[in-house]
Formats: C-alpha cells, sequence, structure tokens
C-alpha cells in the first residue's frame, strides 16, 4: 500500500479524490491516472493495478453499497418510529398504578433486552412460519428491530418522564388538563431533553447493527461489504469505504440529534423565526423591506388607566364566573372531610362554610394538614370520608342511591367544570413555555377559546400582575416574585370562581413576598372568593374575611383576625402565633 | 420354441423401448412439459436461498455487482432452467440458509452444503460432487508442506467448528504425542477473516473447502499454491425442505441431464474446480 508520506501530496490526493466524486466517468480516468502519477516510486506492476485511493473511493460511491445503505436507514427509520411509539406505551405502563400492566410491561422488556437480537430475529423469520405467520426479510427486520427498539426506548422515555418534577404535573391537573393533554403538552416536551441523548445513541447503533439482519436475507451495507470481499478480499479498501458510508450517515443523525435538542433546550435563546440566519449573514431569508419587527405594545397607557383597568378585570373575573350561589352565600361546604396516609390521620373531621366573595386564611403549623385540606377541595387529593361542594357541586364524585359518594371516571373534566384557580408554593410553572404560554395553555387546550382571545386575555392579565414586558421570557428568566405573579396570572386566566393559594409566599425571599401579596390583595378586594394556606399574619390580619386555625387534622378555632389573631381563645393558637411572630421579627 | 424366443423377443423390445425413451426423458430439458411432469410447481417461482461470500459457489460477479455467480449458482440456474421454472436468488448469512428451508421461508439451499445424515432428517438432499480440504499456502509453499503430517509447529487457519478444525485438533494430538511442536490453531467466524491471516503471514497454511482453494489458486497463482488435498469422503448437495417430491425430482432430473451433456464439468472448469470431483446426481431423503 502507498504511503504518502507529505502533506502537500495528502492534500493534492484529498482534492483529487473530491474531484473524482464530482465528476464524469472520463474525468474519473483522469483523475486516476494523475493519482497514480503523485504516487510517485510506483512501480510498472502497482502503477497497472488501480491506485488504492482510487478503489476506496470507487467503492465509497459505488451503487451496490449504497443500495445497502438505504436498506440501513430504511429498516432503521421505521423500525425507530415504530420503536418510540410502542416504547412511550411501554414506559406508560412501567408507570402503572396496575400491578399487573407494570408487571406485562416490565416482562416484556426483561424478555426482549435479556435475549440476543440475532435470536429474536431468526425466531421471527423462521419460527413464526410454524404458525403460519410468514414475513418477508425486511418486514422481519423491521418488526425485529421495532420490537427491540420498544425495550430500550421504553426504559429511555420512563427515565425522562421520571425526570420532570411532579409538580408540573400536579399544575397541570389543578388546570383541568387530563392525563394524557398533560403528558403530551406538558411531560414529554420536558422529557425529550433527557430522552434525546439516548435515542440519538440507540439511532445510531440500530442503523449499524442493522448488518446482523444477514441472517434473516437482508442484504443491507455491511454484508454486501462483506460480499465484495468474499469476491475479491480487498478487505481494507472495501471496508474503509463502507467505513466512510457510516460515518456520513451517522453523522447526519447525529446532526439530526443535536437540532432536536436545541429545539428541546430550556435554557437556548428563543429568537424569532430566521432570526439565527440574520445574525449570522447579515440578513434575513423572506424578509420584505420595510417590514419590522413589531415592538410589543405597553399595556398600561397611564397610570390611571391602569387602575381602572386593573380594577376592571380583576372584578370582571370575580363577579363573571357564573354560578347560583350569590354573594355572601355558602359557596365551598366541606362536611366531616376526613383523610389518612396510611396510619397516619391527616384531615380528622373539618367541617367549613366558605361563602361567595369571602377571603378565609388558613393558618397552621407545618403537618397540621393545610395543605392538605386545600388540595382536597379541587380533588387533588381523594378524600376518604366527608363530603365538599363547590357552588353546589360535587368535584369529581357523584352521589351513589343510597348515599355516599363514588368517584367519577372523568376527573379532569369535572376539575375544569368546577374552574377552581391553584395557586402553588413552588409556583410549578410550566418549564418550557414562555410566561403567556404559561397562561394561556388552558384556556386554549381545555377551555378552548380561540388562540387569539387567549392571547388577548393572557396580555391582559400578565399587565395586571406587572408583566407585560416578560411575556415571552421563560420561566427561568424570571425572579421568584414574578413567577408567582405568572402562576397567579395563569390560575386566573381560567376564570376561577374560587381561587386556592398554598403558601404562594413561602419560597420567596423576603422582599419579593410583597409583590406577590399586592397581587393577592388586589384580587382579594376585587371580590374574588379565596383560600389562603399563608404564614404571613399581617396579611391576614389586613385581608382575611375570616382566619382558621389548624393542627394536627382539626379545626382549633375560627373567626374574624381581630380575634384569632388578636385574641385567640386557645392555648394552640396562641403558642403558634408567638412562634411566627417571632420569626416575622427576626428576618 | 419359435413361438416362445417371438414372444421373448417381443418382450426385449418393448423393455429396450421403455428403457431408451425413460433414458431420454431424462436427458433432455424439456421446459414446456413443466405442467405434465412437476404438476405442483406450476406458476411457482423458486427461491434459491445463497450466501454470496462463498467462492467458488456462490458470489458476486467481479464485473457487475448486481450479478451472483459461481459453480452452485450456474448450476442452480441451469437446473431450474432445464424445468422450465422462474426462479431468484435470495441472499443471506450462510448459517440462516438451513432454518429458512426448514421454515418454508426458500425452496432450495444451493450453496456448499455437505450431506450429513443428521442434516438429512431435516431436510431432503440431491447430492452432485465430492467434498474436500484444500490446504492453500503462499505460493511456493515456503513452509514446505506436503501432508497434514507437517503441520506440527506451524500456525493453522480453519472455519470455526468445520470438519477441517477435527483433522487439526487430531493432528495436534499426534504432534504432541510424537514429542513435537504443537499446531498453533487459529479457528475463524468468516473466511475473509481466514484469507486475511493467510495474506498478512500469521497463519502458514489455511484449510478450506478444497473447490475454494482450487478456484484461489487458479485465480491469483502468484499470491496462493495447493500444499494438498483431502478428499473427506463427505458429498455436497442441494437441499429442500422435507416432502418437496416435485422439486427434488426437478433438481434430480436436471443435475442429470447437466451431467450427461458435460454442463457440470464445464461450469467446473470456468471456476477453476476439478471436474474429476462431480459424482451422478443423487437423491437422499433421510
Amino acid at each position: 500500500m502507498q504511503i504518502i508520506r507529505t502533506s502537500s501530496r495528502a492534500i493534492a490526493v484529498a482534492i483529487l479524490a473530491l474531484a473524482f466524486l464530482a465528476s464524469t466517468a472520463e474525468a474519473q480516468a483522469q483523475v486516476s491516472a494523475a493519482l497514480q502519477e503523485l504516487s510517485g516510486e510506483a512501480d510498472a506492476a502497482a502503477a497497472v493495478e488501480q491506485h488504492w485511493i482510487w478503489e476506496f473511493f470507487s467503492y465509497a460511491a459505488s451503487e451496490f453499497l449504497w443500495v445497502g445503505a438505504w436498506t440501513a436507514v430504511k429498516i432503521t427509520a421505521l423500525s425507530m418510529a415504530i420503536g418510540l411509539v410502542l416504547g412511550l406505551g411501554l414506559a406508560l405502563m412501567r408507570l402503572s398504578r396496575l400491578f399487573v400492566v407494570r408487571a406485562a410491561a416490565w416482562f416484556y422488556i426483561w424478555i426482549v433486552r435479556g435475549t440476543p437480537q440475532l435470536l429474536q430475529l431468526v425466531f421471527i423469520y423462521d419460527a413464526l412460519p410454524y404458525i403460519g405467520l410468514k414475513f418477508d426479510s425486511f418486514t422481519t427486520a423491521v418488526i425485529g428491530f421495532a420490537l427491540n427498539q420498544a425495550a430500550f426506548s421504553a426504559e429511555i422515555i420512563r427515565g425522562g418522564i421520571l425526570s420532570v418534577n411532579k409538580a408540573q404535573s400536579t399544575a397541570a391537573t389543578a388546570l383541568g388538563m387530563g392525563p394524557v393533554l398533560t403528558l403530551r403538552r406538558i411531560v414529554l416536551p420536558q422529557a425529550m431533553r433527557s430522552i434525546l441523548p439516548g435515542v440519538g445513541n440507540d439511532t445510531i447503533s440500530m442503523l449499524k447493527l442493522t448488518s446482523i439482519a444477514s441472517i434473516i436475507f437482508v442484504n443491507e451495507l455491511t454484508f454486501r461489504a462483506q460480499q465484495i470481499v468474499g469476491q475479491n478480499f480487498r478487505f481494507f479498501t472495501v471496508f474503509a469505504a463502507a467505513g466512510l458510508i457510516y460515518l456520513i450517515l451517522t453523522s447526519a443523525i447525529s446532526i439530526a440529534q443535536s437540532w432536536a435538542e436545541a429545539r428541546f433546550d430550556l435554557e437556548r435563546e428563543r429568537r424569532p423565526r430566521g432570526e439565527t440566519l440574520r445574525r449570522m449573514f447579515g440578513f434575513r431569508l423572506n424578509e420584505k423591506p420595510g417590514e419590522d419587527v413589531p415592538a410589543p405594545k405597553p399595556l398600561a397607557v397611564s397610570p390611571a388607566d391602569a387602575h381602572v383597568s386593573d380594577d376592571d378585570v380583576f372584578r370582571s373575573l370575580a363577579t363573571s364566573a357564573g354560578g347560583i350561589a350569590k354573594r355572601g352565600e355558602p359557596f365551598v361546604v366541606c362536611r366531616n372531610v376526613q383523610k389518612s396516609y396510611g396510619d397516619r390521620v391527616v384531615l380528622n373531621g373539618i367541617d367549613m362554610t366558605v361563602a361567595r366573595g369571602e377571603v378565609v386564611v388558613l393558618l397552621g403549623p407545618s403537618g397540621s394538614g393545610k395543605s392538605t385540606f386545600l388540595r382536597t377541595i379541587n380533588h387533588l387529593e381523594p378524600v376518604d370520608w366527608g363530603e365538599i361542594t363547590v357552588d353546589g357541586r360535587h368535584v369529581g364524585y357523584a352521589p351513589l342511591p343510597g348515599g355516599g359518594l363514588k368517584p367519577t371516571r372523568a376527573l379532569a373534566k369535572a376539575r375544569a367544570d368546577a374552574r377552581i384557580g391553584m395557586v402553588f408554593q413552588h409556583f410549578n410553572l410550566f418549564n418550557h413555555l414562555s410566561a403567556l404560554e404559561n397562561v394561556i395553555e388552558a384556556p386554549i387546550r381545555v377551555f378552548g377559546i380561540a388562540p387569539e382571545a387567549a392571547r388577548a386575555l393572557g396580555l391582559r392579565l400578565l399587565g395586571e400582575v406587572g408583566l407585560a414586558g416578560h411575556a415571552d421570557h421563560l420561566p427561568h428568566r424570571l425572579s421568584g416574585g414574578q413567577q408567582q405573579r405568572v402562576a397567579i396570572a395563569r390560575a386566573l386566566a381560567i376564570s376561577p370562581k374560587l381561587m386556592l393559594f398554598d403558601e404562594p409566599t413561602s419560597a420567596l425571599d423576603p422582599e419579593l413576598v410583597g409583590e406577590v401579596l399586592q397581587v393577592m390583595r388586589k384580587l382579594a378586594s376585587a371580590g374574588m372568593t379565596m383560600i389562603v394556606v399563608t404564614h404571613e399574619i399581617r396579611f391576614a390580619r389586613e385581608v382575611a374575611d375570616r382566619v382558621v386555625f389548624m393542627d394536627e387534622g382539626v379545626i382549633v378555632e375560627q373567626g374574624p383576625p381581630s380575634e384569632v389573631i388578636d385574641n385567640p381563645s386557645q392555648d394552640r393558637t396562641r403558642r403558634f402565633l408567638r412562634v411566627v411572630e417571632r420569626a416575622e421579627t427576626a428576618s | 420354441m419359435a413361438f416362445k424366443n417371438g414372444i421373448l423377443t417381443a418382450v426385449g423390445i418393448l423393455a429396450a423401448h421403455l428403457a431408451l425413451s425413460g433414458v431420454a426423458n431424462a436427458q433432455t430439458c424439456e421446459p414446456a412439459k413443466l405442467s405434465e411432469k412437476y404438476p405442483s410447481l406450476v406458476g411457482k417461482t423458486i427461491k434459491i436461498g445463497a450466501d454470496p461470500q462463498t467462492p467458488p459457489y456462490v458470489m458476486r460477479d467481479k464485473s457487475n455487482f448486481e450479478n451472483v455467480i459461481g459453480i452452485d449458482a450456474d448450476l442452480a440456474r441451469a437446473t431450474f432452467d432445464c424445468a422450465g421454472l422462474k426462479y431468484e436468488f435470495v441472499l443471506g448469512g450462510w448459517s440462516g440458509l438451513l432454518p429458512a428451508v426448514m421454515a418454508g421461508q426458500i425452496d432450495v439451499m444451493w450453496d456448499n452444503l455437505y450431506y450429513k445424515p443428521a442434516r438429512a432428517k431435516t431436510v431432503d438432499f440431491v447430492v452432485y460432487m465430492k467434498a474436500g480440504t484444500g490446504a492453500l499456502v503462499p505460493a511456493g509453499n515456503p513452509k514446505k508442506v506436503a501432508s497434514i503430517e507437517d503441520f506440527c509447529g506451524k500456525t493453522v487457519a480453519f472455519g470455526l467448528g468445520s470438519v477441517e478444525e477435527q483433522a487439526t485438533r487430531k493432528q495436534d494430538e499426534a504432534c504432541k504425542a510424537a514429542g513435537k511442536d504443537a499446531v498453533t490453531m487459529m479457528p475463524f467466524q468468516d473466511l475473509a477473516a481466514g484469507m486475511r491471516q493467510l495474506e498478512s503471514g500469521r497463519s502458514d497454511i489455511l484449510l478450506w473447502d478444497l473447490g475454494f482453494a482450487d478456484a484461489s489458486v487458479k485465480d491469483a497463482p502468484t499470491k496462493y499454491a495447493r500444499a494438498f488435498a483431502i478428499i473427506s469422503g463427505l458429498t455436497i448437495g442441494a437441499a429442500t425442505a422435507n416432502g418437496n417430491a416435485d422439486l427434488i425430482k426437478v433438481i434430480h432430473d436436471g443435475l442429470t441431464v447437466l451431467q450427461s451433456k458435460g454442463e457440470q464439468a464445464a461450469i467446473f472448469t470456468r471456476y477453476g474446480v476439478d471436474p474429476s470431483t462431480a459424482i451422478p446426481a443423487e437423491v437422499k431423503l433421510d
């Protein structure tokens, strides 16, 4: 084999090789001759033989090999697509609450991952005909690789789903989104970041592994290369050429993977379509002269106007939400609500009524059951005993003929119909969506509001909470206080009849608490019915119509703030207030 | 007596006539008579399973990789043309061929398949040539290998699990028993790997099918030489799934015609295989 000694000669060979690939047969002969000349000390015998570089590139450009490569690509693409769909199904089965479903998926994965793929292919091709299932080579390969990929991608996808914080789906559930919608819109897009690298790996492996299908008569790239070698024993040039073809194909897969990863990257700067090109080359494709990117219009025109419109939106939200209960009438009615986690009793018979337009603050030490109680109101948590009605209706329960309740099947719809907005301690904004997208997701997907109308409402609500300029920002670019205000806007966007706040300021830095409380104050004064779990005593004193003090799963005492906070009748309440007030003065 | 003689003569003539017509039937190709001779195969396209990396039996054509050539490929084509059958080659890895015949994915495996009684239980054979082992060495036989006894102290490459492996292991024992150097054994998965062994000088001798060895020497006499050959007594044949009486008949009839016309010998010569390794076509069922 001719060794290229000098770099200049190597470059010349490379250029000639490229020229060879791009040229006609006649030109190729000239290039070949040039290569022979270039090889210098080649003796007469070698000169008669093809130069190895020529041979290498003629194999790399050989239709015979590329037909095999195309077969490998087709098998990989089809199997990967089918395998990912099946894998998603298996992953969800693995996450099922039902043991039988989990076990079935586990068993499948165990068998398929644990046995050699070669044997699986031979089994499908050669054993299934005995029971009347006869597939041709290509179909067998697609089935075999797809079934295998399903098992592997099931675990990759399951890992991806588990990597998404549970709080994301809780927030979606609270907005009335069903499990499928939550999976498709909220969980999977975020899971993609951890799913994609694994899937990219598997795709590349599969493309190369299709060579084992030669056992079932699939004539793909490696097998074809072996056939050439079997005929002329030119191992180096043939296998190097096959290697080059594989490298080209796997490079394409890598590029596709990078593109997909960038697409699902949360930290990436969002640029309008064409912006990247514009930055690179100084112009944008399809740009009409004179057209400019429209700047977002400031929502608040003047402070006075803004104030009027503030009240308008909040007030119209608080009053327009239909319902039978009038202001001051019982709206949320809880009777003897009980709940346990295993042996631990969390709620031990809660009776409470909240009137329409009332603001109730739940106080109590950690573990007193406040948050759990809040989550039973919109049926994020089922109750063990007792009943809760909101605006006269059970949320996700239907009364049984002989008394008692049974859970209904369409729980997500029941939650959506109840129109209960919820704000969480840790905001639970959808990390992959901008502030505006967070706000309009449920209105569009759950309540079927036209996207344009939803956008208008979303921008208005963001304006109300003082974040009009942040509509296009992803949550990670916002401060905690800003995120919580987006979360409030998001909860308001479903036109709630009732707002639940679960320690909305506990995760905030002290200097950010004020901006959130300010929004809540505004909402309360607009007449929204609110149940607020908080440790903000001052807020409770100023805003609450009634304060409820809970401890160990029961209501210890309740009444107007002037009684419960300033003059508590119970010892437990006094102790708790002392601790909280000390903490407040310390911070 | 004259009457009796007359009857005998008549019977004799009739018998001779029948015999002759029978022979004549077997020795001509009658593609037009397919439905008459092999009714169950009418309208069928025979799938011939082969691995095109088994020279000189089945391989790709150097001048056009789309074509499959070799002694088995050429024999198969001639045989099915003779019967007037349509056919196609289904190409796959050699070890997948026999299971595919049994599963009915292909109709016949025709690619350097040794007849073995155990194999004949699952498939039916028509054998047509003797198998042998050729010892391939670099041209000029630098290590002066003349027989298997010369293996002591040498490096020998052979196919994994082959008859050649058995023979080499036996010789290795013999070498050790005689106090000579052991044989260094290099078993390989595919022939190309074995050829690399020989080409790079990592092995002194390559043991493989005799037909291949002869074809290699014919192809590249400046590179390879045949040190010696062992005729193992095994035979090579085409195999179908059990119970394909018509297909077995097609192969047997076709090969018989090709042999009588000297076409089998011509095909063997074309690929550098010794025509004397041919044997009369014979059906082997169990």
